[in-house]
């Protein structure tokens, strides 16, 4: 392999421009991998955001039916499933909370605090008194932010809820949480015990809340449920517009990335034409001692190839390094709805790795396409004169 | 002796705008083992004729042999690998790869040929020492002399055993003493390994060194020589004109 060994030749002893062309595809596969080390980060960190107050999961009654009677059966069921890591059962309705003369309509929730805990988060991260691990222990309520504000209680204190056929209870406040979303600031939570007693229900539920190893195993898991009968949204069904952008935004994300080495494999295009013109003579020269079109051609795809693959290889490295420094660095930003600063991660995919360096290959063969060609059209007589 | 080349009639009109005829209906035989100069003026044909030979160019009209072999009409592939396996190169500048060592320069028509690397390099370390630069194998171009590097490029046309050795101007840009030393080496050869050379100068004084003389003009052959002892003798088909050169 004659065309290799011309190929390696040219790359070791032409130093300026092999480092800059290596150099060039280096930098632009290493800003890919960064960018893309950004994007997995930040992805990971808004699912693990997101996904702290929504379910990847809701399972909800078979149709026709107000509740789901065998919840047991059904919960050991889905525990049964891989990839399941959080299984929440919830039995929700309307309440009139009352303390003094002030009054509000509220989401009453009856939940297994701990269980509640795995899928949202809610106990760990935005109590802002009190705890929610009390509602376990009798009569007990968390409030969210925006109802104890109408209400004006504080924690340790009475109040009363009411509702037209439900049982009246008096309610120990034991905690408040912020989450920062209206939604989950007008709820309210109590064990399910409480909430039966509440409602006057038997051993009942109205809704499960999964949390599974990977959110993107949902939609299987969803219709895994689904054929028991039982109602089961994935977070895909349930928000299709998350995903979407998501969708969007790798696109055009990815879109910009492979359009910097598209440009940066110019510099191989452009120094491979530039080669040829200096190695007229010699490509002629190259020919008279027998060396076939396809030969030629070779040579300098072969060149672009192993630099391409070259500045593949050490952008990967760069830019992996670069990601762990920066990941290291714990670098943080504030956002309104989030309690706690978010960390930026830089999270590199290994697969990224692999298929950049693919496609930085790829890229530059593709860019020696063009000057390779003209080179193996060369006409001998014309080329050794020069 | 059998016939390595013959060329009927052999046309070549150049047409870039204006129409220039370099070879006007040629008629040659070179037998193998032959030690053949061209002479002649500047656009002559010499070169023309050379690149037809060496399988470089292609005639407008007429017929190529080589070893009783039609070869006008062949496929660029054939070509270059009837290059590689029967003709060696050696031009007026040695067009030597600057990146590569003498070594591994005279190795190249070996590799092109599929050589394995080693043997290649240990033929072409022998052509090397052959030709007095054993010790200047790992020298790359710009390290050797005028007259060395143009010793290498002839240990490169001689590496694979081409039947056919073609020189255009090989000594054009050495001194005497190298030219002198390089005639000698590929006279050497020619006696030894009865390989053919075909050589174009525009120095009578080597042209005479040879066995056969044919002197071009307007590409045509005007004049023949024949060596006869120390002398020369010319064919009927000379025309003295006065010359151009």
């Amino acid at each position: 392999m004659f065309e290799l060994s011309v190929a390696m030749k040219h790359i070791r002893v032409k130093k300026r421009q092999t480092i800059l062309a290596v150099g060039a595809v280096g930098l632009a596969v290493a800003i890919t991998i960064v960018s893309r080390s950004l994007m997995n980060g930040s992805m990971e960190s808004f699912f693990s955001i997101f996904f702290e107050l929504a379910p990847h999961i809701l399972v909800t009654p078979k149709e026709g039916e107000e509740y789901i009677y065998l919840y047991k059966t059904l919960m050991e069921t889905i525990w049964a499933i891989p990839g399941v890591i959080a299984v929440s059962p919830t039995l929700a309705t309307t309440a009139t909370l009352a303390y003094e003369d002030n009054v509000d309509n509220v989401a009453l929730q009856g939940v297994i605090s701990v269980e509640l805990n795995k899928v949202t988060k809610l106990g760990d991260e935005y109590m802002v008194a009190g705890d929610l691990y009390a509602i376990q222990n009798g009569r007990r309520v968390v409030l969210g932010q925006k109802i104890v504000d109408k209400l004006d209680v504080k924690l340790g204190e009475n109040v009363r809820a009411t509702f037209p056929d439900a049982k009246p209870l008096t309610l120990v406040v034991v905690g408040i949480f912020d989450t920062g979303v209206a939604e989950w600031d007008e709820s309210v939570f109590v064990s399910l015990d409480t909430a039966r007693d509440f409602m006057d229900e038997g051993d009942v539920i109205s809704s499960i809340n999964i949390h599974l190893e990977d959110p993107y195993q949902a939609d299987a898991v969803a219709s895994e449920i689904s054929a028991l009968g039982y109602e089961a949204k994935s977070w895909r069904t349930m928000f299709p517009d998350f995903q979407e952008a998501i969708d969007i935004e790798t696109f055009s994300n990815n879109l910009i990335l492979i359009l910097v080495m598209v440009i940066a494999t110019f510099g191989i295009a452009n120094a491979m034409n530039m080669l040829v013109l200096e190695k007229t003579k010699e490509i002629g020269m190259l020919m008279a001692m027998g060396a076939n079109r396809s030969s030629i051609r070779r040579i300098f795809l072969f060149e672009s190839g192993i630099l391409g693959l070259m500045g593949g290889i050490f952008g990967c490295a760069l830019g992996y390094l670069v990601s762990v420094y920066l990941h290291s660095q714990e670098y943080t930003v504030t956002a309104p709805t989030a309690p706690q600063p978010i960390v930026i991660q830089f999270l590199v995919d290994p697969w990224d790795l692999l298929a950049f360096t693919l496609i930085a290959l790829v890229l530059s063969v593709a860019a020696g396409v063009y000057p390779a060609h003209n080179a193996s059209q060369l006409d001998p007589v014309v080329a050794l004169r020069g | 002796m059998s016939n390595i080349i013959e060329i009927k009639n052999l046309r070549k009109i150049y047409e870039d705008g204006v129409e220039v005829v370099a070879l006007d209906g040629m008629d040659l035989i070179i037998e193998e083992g032959e030690f053949l100069a061209i002479v002649g003026p500047s656009g002559s044909g010499k070169s023309t004729l050379l690149n037809m030979i060496g399988l470089l160019d292609t005639p407008t009209s007429g017929e190529i042999w080589l070893k009783e072999k039609n070869i006008t009409k062949i496929d660029p592939k054939e070509r270059a690998r009837l290059r590689n396996r029967e003709l060696g190169f050696v031009f007026q500048y040695h067009h030597l790869l600057p990146e590569f060592s003498a070594v591994e320069n005279v190795m190249m028509p070996l590799l092109i040929a599929g050589v394995d690397k080693k043997e290649a390099r240990e033929r072409s370390i022998t052509f090397l020492e052959e030709m007095g630069l054993g010790d200047r194998l790992g020298n790359r171009p710009t390290q050797l002399s005028g007259g060395q590097n143009q010793r290498v490029a002839v240990a490169r046309a001689l590496a694979n055993h081409p039947s056919i050795v073609i020189g255009d101007e090989l000594t054009g840009n050495l001194d005497s003493k190298s030219s002198d030393m390089v005639y000698d080496l590929l006279r050497e050869l020619n006696r030894e390994m009865n390989q053919t050379f075909i050589l174009v100068t525009h120095d009578m004084k080597m042209a005479e060194k040879t066995d056969r003389i044919l002197r071009l003009v307007d590409g045509r052959i005007v004049c023949e020589m024949l060596r006869e002892g120390d002398g020369f003798v010319t064919r009927d088909l000379c025309e003295l004109e006065e010359d151009h050169t």
